[in-house]
């Protein structure tokens, strides 16, 4: 019967071609506008580490200002850094699983002598515990992250980006070589995979959809050489800031601290932990303002830190709205085809086939034109991608990470995509073909 | 002419369906075009707003001494002098951040000592006495920095502010909203004094998303090192070939620091406004790709009215009416399908921009938008049934007397 209905399906395509082709690119525009934003929406607020998302914390405290919030916006929340004692003493607990805590800083990288020659350059760099590579499953290709001993020493060990391996050693297997960071000598004991998560969750400062550092070093660095905080260092307290050793000790929130938790009990364990200490502070005279000490998991955070934009919303209210319209069009111009051809329905219908069969055959041409709406449809969405990319082309000379994920149409959206198609158009089938096992044959046979 | 509408009504009725997808189409239709147009419209002006500078004749040059020997103080006298001698350049300077980049700093001062809450959060920028000329910023009042004012590089966990400075008029305007800003002294979170020499035009600083992005002043001291941008002002038309040599040159001259990058202020503007852009590219083409769905559905349903009246329309042409009479009995029998969707689409419209005003503060949609919205569907309407309509009128009379 299937094999019946189909060609019945593509007799009435020929008889009217004009209409056929008009509802197909009715569902490709739909599906493609919709595949579009859903996927622009998915790059810019998807959770970049889902499957941890409820065993990483983001650490904070408000040692604000008694006289204003952090964020005047925002008053109920901490400033999303801590001080640099804060993060160090919360540093020591070992309560969570892994603890990071790091800041973000600039240095030139530049060839060893006797290494392969490249043009030195200024890399991004973050300065980190070694807990970060393992809490973030960040993917290694060549070695691997350093101890807690290596960020105390420090030692002179280095973690680098892809990019930098392969603009200073070819690609090759680096480790054990040696690379000049801020004309110091440092040992390669790691290479990360191309790594890209989108927003970076783990410092939203300065840059939401930034591309991930190119070089991480022990934490300990950042006190011995006086690295500078290239992120945000906020300060509200009037302070004698003429000294390296004056601004640790300082009021300045520029430290992240992100804790791993893995279950309920450690996370009240953690939070009983910091309250004592808030408490403790707060009797010597610090932390002016009402105690708040939170532990964010990676959603809420994302949320907090408005990640997604209300422009993006807009955006996927937009692409229903045209998904609708573009159905809605599919629905009145089925009906409008089935009913031009209620004469032959009727005929069927006098002849015996029941309401069931009339359905099902009308069900089998809608399905035909979905399948192909939904094609069209990806293969538009997939045009219109690129143009998104090729737009934002000065996006990529400023190395943000959520532009390269718009590159490629992923499995699960690809998946979603086509079925979102099928069942959209089969739903909008649904109606003109139900309609169209109604009709009474006695009319369309009279007038013959 | 008298138009019959009471038998197109009772036509229109009897075959609901149709009309009412075309109808709830065009609704939609409706209210996406009048708010999107309205977004656009706001991006737009958004991206136009005057910088105050000369954005289009500037580069910027990243430069990082890295070695242990790299004499930041030489190198920055020797890049200075370098940029400023190259033919075709108006002027240089060292700054501590990019206008319009994204990144910035910014400091909070008063007019009152010991009151930050009272103070204002301006955007600053190191210059030395060439900085105004290298922005082509105008000094409405006062004057420019003293060679001999120019302070060394501050330590850089310190960010006083320098004895001397200069205000937008923005700013100035900000904290002394009578206007005599110009001479008095203010203060920084830390109190330090400083005296207002200048009052220089408008310009908009680092970050042109924020609320208030012309709250700049500028202080009298070389950047802190070894990592500092140059701005270079070039004479129209010159900038990407200068562009070119500057960084042949600096790239050579000195093996112990490297050159990040020289690019165009222009492209930091454009990444700082990309998200609006694309905003407005993409509400534009899905827009207009709406439209054209929603016409193509109302001439879809036009058609199929056509061939299925066609013998009606043999019948009334046989027994009297005009081809004017055929082509107005479709269009209006359109129009009155048009008319209910943009009734209805009105009111989407208005409750969408209810929402997106309310939701997201953003200014409540404008009736006049509302006003072109409707004029253009009813237009869209009109000609998606013209066609259609003109074949109607295309029926013989002599169908009338045929079967079927």
């Amino acid at each position: 019967m299937f094999g019946y209905y189909m060609r019945l399906a593509l007799l009435s395509f020929r008889r009217t071609p004009g209409l056929t082709v008009l509802m197909v690119l009715a569902v490709a525009a739909g599906i493609s506008v919709c595949v579009m934003s859903l996927t622009l929406y998915h790059a810019i607020s998807g959770n970049p580490i889902w499957w941890k998302s409820h065993q990483l914390y983001a650490v904070t405290m408000d040692s604000w200002d008694p006289e204003r919030p952090h964020d005047d916006k925002h008053p109920d929340l901490a400033p999303p850094q801590l001080t640099y004692k804060d993060a160090t003493y919360l540093a020591q607990s070992k309560i969570p699983t892994h603890r990071t805590v790091m800041f973000k800083t600039a240095g030139v990288v530049s060839a060893d002598s006797g290494g392969p020659k490249a043009d030195p350059y200024t890399v991004v760099t973050r300065v980190t515990t070694g807990d970060f590579f393992t809490m973030f499953d960040v993917p290694f290709q060549y070695g691997h992250g350093w101890n807690a001993a290596a960020d105390e020493g420090p030692e002179p060990v280095v973690v680098i980006s892809k990019e930098v391996n392969d603009k200073f050693f070819g690609g090759e297997n680096s480790v054990g070589r040696t690379l000049r960071w801020n004309d110091r000598a440092f040992r390669v004991i790691g290479v990360l995979d191309f790594w890209q998560p989108a927003p970076k969750f783990y410092d939203l400062n300065n840059g939401t959809f930034d591309a991930p550092e190119n070089v991480y070093l022990p934490f300990r660095w950042g006190e011995t050489l006086e690295l500078e905080a290239h992120g945000n260092v906020n300060c509200w307290k009037p302070e004698n800031l003429t000294t390296f050793k004056q601004f640790l000790n300082s009021e300045c929130v520029w430290v992240q601290m992100w804790v791993e938790l893995p279950d309920s009990a450690s996370r009240e364990r953690m939070q009983t932990f910091m309250d004592s200490y808030w408490d403790e502070q707060h009797k010597v005279g610090r932390f002016p303002r009402k105690r708040n000490n939170r532990l964010t998991d990676v959603d809420q955070w994302l949320l907090d830190q408005h990640v997604v934009q209300s422009d993006n919303r807009v955006l996927v209210g937009l692409a229903f709205a045209f998904l609708a319209v573009c159905l809605i069009n599919t629905v009145g111009l089925l009906l409008a085809k089935f009913l031009n051809g209620a004469a032959l329905a009727g005929v069927r219908r006098a002849l015996g086939a029941s309401r069931r069969a009339l359905f099902m055959q009308h069900m089998v041409e809608v399905g035909l034109i979905a399948l192909s709406g939904a094609i069209l449809g990806l293969g538009l969405a997939w045009l219109g991608l690129r143009g998104v990319r090729a737009l934002s082309a000065t996006a990529t000379v400023f190395n943000k990470a959520g532009i390269q994920a718009l590159a490629h149409i992923d499995a699960t959206s690809l998946i979603s995509a086509i079925v979102l198609a099928l069942v959209a158009t089969f739903v909008a089938g649904l109606y003109p073909a139900w309609r169209i096992g109604r009709v009474s044959p006695a009319v369309y046979l009279k007038n013959q | 002419m008298n138009i019959p509408f009471r038998p197109i009504l009772s036509a229109l009725l009897r075959n609901r369906t149709g009309a009412l997808l075309v109808a709830i189409q065009i609704s939609i239709a409706l209210a996406v075009l009048v708010n999107a147009v309205y977004i656009v419209k706001q991006r737009v002006d958004k991206m136009n707003r005057p910088t105050g500078i000369d954005d289009q004749n500037i580069f910027v040059v990243s430069s990082t001494g890295f070695a242990r020997d790299f004499d930041y103080n030489a190198s920055l006298r020797e890049d200075l002098d370098y940029l400023r001698g190259i033919p075709g350049v108006i002027s240089a300077v060292a700054v501590n951040a990019v206008p319009l980049s994204g990144g910035g700093s910014s400091n909070g001062i008063g007019k009152v000592p010991h009151q930050p809450a009272r103070s204002e959060d301006g955007n600053y920028f190191t210059i030395d006495e060439h900085g105004l000329e290298t922005l082509g910023l105008r000094l409405i009042a006062g004057r420019n920095f003293r060679p001999d004012e120019i302070l060394p590089p501050p330590n850089s966990v310190q960010n006083y502010v320098a004895p001397q400075v200069i205000l937008t008029k923005s700013l100035a305007d900000a904290l002394f909203p009578q206007g005599d800003a110009l001479g008095k002294t203010i203060y920084d979170v830390d109190d330090h004094p400083s005296t207002i020499i200048g009052i220089a035009d408008r310009m908009m600083g680092s970050w042109v998303w924020y609320d208030q992005p012309d709250y700049v002043f500028f202080m009298p001291y070389l950047p802190t090192g070894p990592s500092v941008r140059y701005l270079v002002r070039t004479q129209p038309g010159q900038r990407d070939a200068i562009m070119r040599v500057a960084e042949t040159h600096l790239s050579a001259s000195n093996p112990r620091r490297a050159i990040n990058w020289v690019r165009s202020l222009e492209l930091f503007k454009k990444n700082s406004y990309l998200a609006d852009r694309n905003m407005g590219v993409f509400l534009t083409t899905v827009t207009t790709l709406l439209l054209a769905i929603t016409s193509l559905g109302i001439f879809g349903l036009a058609t199929f009215n056509v061939s299925t009246r066609t013998k009606q329309i043999g019948t009334r042409r046989a027994v009297g009416a005009r081809r004017r009479d055929i082509v107005s009995y479709f269009l209006v029998e359109n129009w009155l399908i048009t008319t209910g969707g943009i009734v209805v689409g009105c009111m989407l419209a208005l409750a969408v921009g209810y929402w997106l005003a309310s939701e997201y503060h953003l200014p409540r949609v404008d009736l006049f938008y509302l006003v072109g919205g409707v004029l253009i569907l009813w237009g869209i309407g009109t000609l998606a049934a013209w066609q259609p309509a003109r074949r109607a009128a295309k029926v013989s009379p002599a169908l009338a007397t045929r079967t079927a």
